[in-house]
């Protein structure tokens, strides 16, 4: 049905319609007029470098909000006082920038915003997706900057200066300071070392040798004392806790060879382990810092629930109608709410009639009849006419709000998964502190003068390095693998989790189906007039309506002449053509006929043809489904859709396990009853009303076109529009696991080779040391296989 | 080899003014992003505009 798809936002070009865009001597298609101008935009500022540098886009995305208009209420002074901390003549605001999905957008933002007059600096974080401005205030205003912004196709957001805060920021500032400090530290030290092993060899004189390790302690010190300092502070909760983990025996073994090291030093003992130690504390210090950049890739949770309601309200009062943030919204309160807009709080509707489509928050594909005492939910959306609602409950007390906590409690309930790194490192710990002690007192009884330095050989050579490494390595090399196979995982354990999984459950609405209505089939009842005819005047009768299942019949140009149209909220449009009247919507109210499935199209009372809409399928859902059934995976579908609407998706895939009108409660309970019979489950899921389940099954992923609160809460975020990489995915993670496997095989070896010799004495430090990087370094090799992984 | 008094502590001092430069470099917020100047290297700045027409 596409010519194509959009070049400025990827969706399918209609091929009617004739929108191009001259691009480097070329012309190419573009599906809106909005599009041309962006696209147009970008290359007359002479960017259009930025289509050849970003990545594949998502469909949608960068595709321009239809009103610019409104971003002018926060020229204003009180939006500005809500929003930006102002200071002598210029103000700074931080902004979230939503529909930023590559490096190449963050590149034209900040060009962008260095050529907005009055600006001074901007800069943008691609990760958080968040952008800092400071601008004089009196060039340009906060609401030019967001029209700039949304001119680009991007969906700011102001955030208020609480939100705003980046503690993540912060902690890799603190990483990366540490890291560079064991780095340079490591690479100094070492070098001190090999004069100093050298001079074991050849001869060294005796100043010189002191000299060197008074040097060396000199930079050991900060690294023991500044990068590695996490690592106690972790040990010592551990210890708190009852539950030492893997940082307590590295937190010894820092502490000891660096006390036993100057004890050495001021001795003239023959060897010092500085080395040992800077290595020891780059390596793990290394390890932590690709960790926590994993991490801070996950979307933040503040910013996901405000980015569904809107930023502001127009308010009504005895004085009249006035815009305010939606913040300053309290109970009891008249909100104006025009169609297409979103509802901002729970209320009821005290003016007005309309069609709510609450699809985000309960699964619900049709839209909801509302007529005055109705309830109205924060976060839906009002798609008919203009309504009045009084507010009742705002913020975190709204039905979105406790979704949101729902999922929060959810994510804690979680099954405590036990990964095998960790099950068989805290034996492993305790192993090694029981071995090093025993060797030590065994040592201290029959030869006090090297009870020491075998000690220190244990502790070092059973280090669990290359354990600590074998599976941090492979779900990194893994999660970067996966990136490129366009999933971004947020969190590290769903590979495992993955990997084990015993079944898939599907939400329908957006995620096996496009979540856009389409026209599956059309039935002519009046053989006066053709498919093609009747096509054309449903498209022109739709203009008007804002309602989904109109999108399924908008076409760009259309010559039809129509006037007087209408909306009849809940029955459908109408309008004159040529003087007769066309109607479209439900058979009653086309001709008065009793009510049957379809959308009909009629003329002065008499029907012309029945169109059957449906959600289109995912191009490869299908495939996707039965390649998970090759996996051994059993999949199912869960929808808070109606049962016919799900039978009907279920047996098109080939999906005997299905349950419909679901609630997120029924979701999570038929998550939880699968969980206790023993079974791993991956939930699969776009909307709100999923963020629950998302956050309560064993690993979870979301499609990125979807809530940003399933986003939250999901593991893995899917970044194209297709959902076979879903496959891909349980394929790597397995693979993922096996070489988990090797890994700690090959690490327990070592060891178990390496701790007789060590505790019988046959080891020095820096051979222990040796050993232990050696073994480090095959166990990141064999992860860095992963990458390789489908590659051709 | 008595050179090496002199020129160890020299590299220590060289040491330190790369740490705290670094430390300065992070605390003013250069390495906050570290994703798009990879990108920014190979994107031109210098691609002209297009002559407008009415210009």
């Amino acid at each position: 049905m596409s010519a194509g798809a959009c070049f400025h936002c990827a969706l399918p070009v209609d091929p009617r319609d004739q929108y191009y865009v001259e691009i480097d001597g070329q012309l190419k298609p573009v599906c809106c007029p909005g599009c041309k101008a962006v696209a147009e935009l970008i290359r007359d500022t002479g960017m259009s470098n930025y289509y050849a540098m970003r990545e594949a886009p998502q469909p949608g995305a960068g595709r321009p909000a239809d009103d610019a208009a409104e971003w002018q209420v926060y020229d204003r002074e009180d939006m500005l006082a809500a929003f930006a901390e102002s200071g002598e003549g210029t103000a700074e605001a931080t902004i979230y920038v939503g529909g930023m999905y590559c490096a190449a957008c963050s590149w034209l933002i900040e060009t962008t915003m260095a050529r907005v007059p009055g600006m001074v600096s901007a800069d943008i974080n691609p990760v958080t997706h968040r952008l800092r401005v400071r601008w004089h205030t009196a060039d340009v205003g906060l609401g030019g900057i967001l029209a700039t912004l949304a001119n680009l196709g991007y969906d700011p957001q102001p955030l208020a200066p609480e939100s705003a805060a980046r503690p993540e920021l912060l902690e890799q500032r603190a990483a990366l300071k540490r890291l560079l400090v064991a780095s340079l530290g490591m690479m100094q030290v070492m070098m001190f070392a090999v004069g100093l092993y050298a001079g074991d060899f050849q001869g060294m004189d005796e100043t010189m040798q002191r000299f060197l390790r008074i040097v060396s302690f000199f930079v050991t010190t900060p690294v023991v004392f500044y990068s590695a300092r996490p690592f106690y502070r972790s040990a010592w909760r551990g210890v708190l806790a009852r539950a030492p983990g893997m940082d307590l025996p590295v937190s010894i073994a820092i502490t000891a060879a660096y006390v036993g090291s100057i004890y050495a030093t001021l001795t003239n003992a023959p060897a010092v382990w500085f080395d040992s130690v800077v290595m020891f504390v780059f390596f793990l210090t290394l390890g932590r810092f690709l960790e926590m950049r994993a991490r801070h890739r996950s979307i933040d949770r503040s910013t996901a629930l405000s980015n569904v309601l809107p930023n502001t309200v127009t308010r009504c009062s005895t004085e009249g109608q006035v815009t305010i943030p939606s913040s300053q919204l309290v109970a009891g309160d008249v909100v104006l709410v025009r169609p297409g807009e979103s509802i901002a709080a729970d209320g009821i509707l005290v003016d007005g009639e309309t069609a709510v489509d609450e699809a985000l928050l309960t699964g619900e594909a049709t839209p909801k009849q509302k007529s005055i005492g109705d309830t109205l939910l924060a976060g839906s959306i009002n798609l008919d006419s203009m309504i009045q609602l009084r507010v009742e409950t705002t913020g975190s007390d709204t039905t979105l709000g406790t979704i949101s906590r729902m999922s929060e409690r959810a994510r804690y309930a979680r099954p405590t998964y036990v990964q095998i790194a960790d099950r068989i490192a805290s034996y492993i710990v305790v192993a090694i502190l029981v071995i090093a002690a025993a060797v030590g007192t065994f040592w201290y009884i029959t030869a006090p003068d090297r009870a020491f330095v075998v000690t220190l050989s244990v502790l070092v050579v059973t280090c669990p390095c290359a354990l600590a490494l074998a599976t941090p390595a492979a779900f990194a090399a893994a999660g970067t693998r996966l990136a490129q196979l366009r999933l971004l995982v947020t969190n590290g354990n769903a590979i495992e989790a993955l990997a084990r999984s015993t079944r898939i459950l599907f939400d329908k609405t957006g995620t096996v189906t496009r979540g856009a209505p389409v026209i599956e089939e059309i039935e002519i009842l009046d053989n006066n007039f053709d498919e093609k005819q009747c096509l054309r005047i449903a498209a022109a009768l739709e203009t008007v309506s804002t309602h989904p299942i109109a999108s399924a019949f908008r076409t760009k140009d259309n010559d039809v002449a129509i006037s007087e149209q209408s909306v009849a909220v809940g029955n459908g449009v109408s309008g004159t053509i040529e003087n007769q009247v066309w109607r479209l919507g439900r058979a009653g109210f086309v001709a008065a006929n009793p009510d049957s499935k379809g959308v009909f199209l009629g003329v002065e009372g008499k029907l012309v043809a029945r169109f059957s809409i449906s959600d289109e399928l995912r191009d490869d859902a299908a495939d996707t489904i039965s390649h998970l059934a090759e996996l051994g995976l059993r999949a199912g579908l869960i929808s808070g859709d109606s049962e016919t609407a799900v039978e009907h998706t279920a047996g098109k895939l080939g999906i005997a396990d299905y349950n419909a009108n679901c609630s997120p409660e029924d979701k999570l309970e038929i998550i939880r009853t699968a969980q206790e019979n023993g079974e791993i489950v991956i939930m699969v899921g776009d909307g709100i009303n999923d963020a629950p389940v998302l956050a309560g099954a064993d690993a979870s992923i979301a499609p990125a076109h979807g809530a940003l609160l399933a986003q939250t809460s999901a593991d893995i975020i899917l970044v194209g529009h297709e959902l076979s990489p879903v496959a891909t995915a349980i394929e790597l993670s397995r693979q993922t696991l096996k070489i988990v496997r090797q890994n700690l095989a090959w690490a327990i070896i070592y060891n178990a080779a390496a701790l007789p010799l060590a505790a019988l004495g046959y080891v020095p430090p820096w051979a222990a040391a040796i050993g232990m990087s050696a073994s480090s370094l095959i166990v990141v090799l064999n992860a860095l296989r992963i990458n390789r992984f489908g590659a051709p | 080899m008595n050179v090496l008094y002199f020129l160890i502590p020299l590299a220590l001092l060289l040491l330190a003014g790369a740490v705290w430069a670094f430390f300065w470099a992070v605390g003013s917020g250069q390495f906050d992003d570290l994703e798009t100047p990879a990108m920014r290297i190979i994107m031109d700045d210098d691609t002209k505009p297009p002559e407008s027409p009415d210009t």
